[in-house]
């Protein structure tokens, strides 16, 4: 098994300890940071999303292998500053809309969208638009990853797009949306660029979004 | 037959004129009489006017507690309040934060805890005032629900692989707090107590089988020898847990609508009552009375005679009533 197999497998099983010292071990052999993100981490989670979609994976499962996965990005993100090599697909901007402060599912797009090699600006739950308006400019983001869990809340996705249209950032931004409730015809009906309806959902259409 | 009759009938196995019905309402309740969702969590006189109102005007053969929460804030987990939309514990200021803090927690007495009581004179006033003619439905919180309250959902399900003494720990001082909070409401006059373990869904059949059923079926167990009866709901896609759904012993199995009905009866076998389960958002708030009463048909068929009418979750607010009442109508023109 190569030491880029071995990290995906560590990251799949979940073992972050493994993972931190396999990451170093990679370091201290020559390999490339920005080699180690599309040869041991993407895959890894690809293969993590493709078995929550499959049933194999349940939350607790995808938590243990995206905090995993983070013990491998912490180590490479410093080393990565400056290098044209690593520019991230894309930065995000994501968070739970105002009055919603239900998180496990933005958390696991959030760590999943990190672990395919997007720049992730995590606002938390109970956002209002003001704020990711703020972000996304600050941050020069590219796309807005938000979720509702509430029927009650997801409206407040439709404020969103609004306050982004009003600072002059809709035509900037690409927008996302998922939770429970949120349907493809509502995001359609918002104006939103997509819907995903689970995390690896979420990271196809990251991914699509980001290139189009 | 009253609606009481007929659920109890149902639940029995006797005969019913039609089919019961039993929807979820919190927030199309309130809404039915005009207040906020903070006073109906807050005040059990807008609950049980809400409840009252919502079940005569749309025929349902309940009343019901249920409600957020309520276990979690007398633990002493800090939940914030909206003005129109349900509490939340707050998960960043969990009350479990530290482990080790379990050990100091006692279980609350649901007459001293301000929000237990509260529901507690809710359903005292739901019996009083519906309870001739409807069944009285208490709530609960279920072991991983209720532990997710106090350690924090994130957390609680790193705690499966990290550390999973104190998820036996934890489990086990929510199933205390639930059925003492149960028997006053018994008391009270709960007829049926639901258990909303909505966590439950959220993690793999080998997770579910070795560590929340064992402590469902306490649970369970504890509610029938308090001579409850009991409903059991889990939110979210139960469809790899069913058959542990299904071995528990519930009187009633409420099933979300991401988990179909045929799935349900062969997991479950031809005696369990199962409840559901139309999609609450894309059938019956975004659907017409027609697309409703065809849904809830397909359910039907799908389920077999033992089985309520309902929603698969909580009748989102800003449901049309005419696709409420074309719900309710499909239940009355049927017989199981």
């Amino acid at each position: 098994m190569s030491l880029f197999e071995e990290m995906q497998q560590a990251i799949i099983d979940g073992k972050a300890p493994v993972v931190k010292e396999l990451t170093q071990k990679a370091l201290s052999e020559g390999i490339k940071p920005a080699d180690i993100f599309p040869k041991a981490i993407v895959p890894a989670m690809d293969e993590v999303g493709r078995r929550m979609r499959d049933c194999e994976f349940f939350i607790p499962e995808v938590l243990i292998a995206a905090r995993a996965a983070r013990a491998a990005t912490d180590i490479l993100r410093p080393l990565l500053v400056g290098d044209a090599a690593a520019r991230p697909a894309g930065t995000v901007v994501c968070c739970t809309v105002k009055g919603d402060l239900h998180d496990i599912g933005k958390n696991i797009v959030a760590m999943m969208l990190e672990s395919a090699g997007f720049r992730i600006i995590d606002l938390g739950a109970d956002v209002s638009a003001e704020k990711i308006v703020d972000a996304v400019r600050a941050h020069d983001a590219n796309l807005v990853a938000m979720s509702a869990l509430l029927t009650t809340t997801m409206v407040n996705m439709k404020s969103v797009i609004e306050a982004l249209a009003a600072a002059g950032l809709r035509e900037k931004v690409k927008v996302m949306v998922g939770g429970a409730p949120v349907t493809e015809s509502w995001a359609r009906s918002i104006g939103a660029d997509g819907y995903g309806k689970d995390a690896p959902a979420a990271v196809d259409l990251a991914r699509s979004l980001a290139a189009a | 037959m009253s609606g009481r009759e007929r659920v109890i009938a149902m639940l029995d196995g006797k005969a019913v004129d039609c089919l019961p019905v039993m929807p979820i309402t919190m927030m199309f309740a309130v809404d039915q009489i005009g207040k906020k969702y903070y006073e109906y969590a807050t005040d059990y006189h807008v609950l049980a006017d809400a409840q009252v109102l919502t079940a005569e005007t749309f025929d349902f053969d309940h009343v019901s507690a249920i409600a957020e929460t309520r276990e979690a804030p007398d633990c002493g987990a800090v939940v914030e309040y909206f003005d129109d939309q349900p509490p939340s514990v707050v998960e960043s200021r969990a009350l479990l934060a530290d482990k080790s803090s379990l050990a100091r927690l006692e279980i609350p007495d649901p007459l001293a805890g301000p929000r237990m009581h509260d529901r507690i004179k809710g359903i005292a006033l739901l019996k009083e005032r519906a309870g001739g003619g409807k069944v009285v439905e208490g709530w609960i919180e279920g072991p991983c629900g209720a532990s997710a309250d106090l350690r924090g959902i994130n957390t609680l399900m790193l705690d499966f692989y990290d550390d999973p003494s104190f998820i036996r720990d934890v489990f086990g001082y929510t199933v205390e707090v639930g059925l003492r909070f149960a028997r006053t409401q018994i008391s009270a006059g709960a007829d049926i107590i639901g258990i909303g373990d909505p966590a439950a869904s959220l993690v793999s059949r080998k997770i579910y089988e070795e560590f929340v059923w064992p402590y469902e079926k306490r649970l369970v167990d504890g509610l029938h020898e308090l001579g409850a009866r009991v409903r059991l709901h889990i939110c979210g896609n139960t469809r790899h847990i069913l058959q542990g759904m299904g071995s528990l012993g519930c009187d009633i199995v409420d099933l979300d609508s991401a988990a179909p009905l045929d799935e349900a009866r062969a997991a479950m076998g031809p005696d369990q009552v199962l409840l559901g389960n139309i999609d609450p958002v894309r059938d019956l708030r975004d659907g017409t009375p027609e697309s409703v009463y065809a849904a809830m048909a397909e359910c039907h068929r799908q389920a077999g005679p033992r089985f309520i009418v309902g929603a698969g979750c909580e009748v989102p607010r800003d449901t049309p009533a005419a696709n409420v009442h074309a719900l309710v109508c499909y239940a009355h023109e049927h017989a199981p």
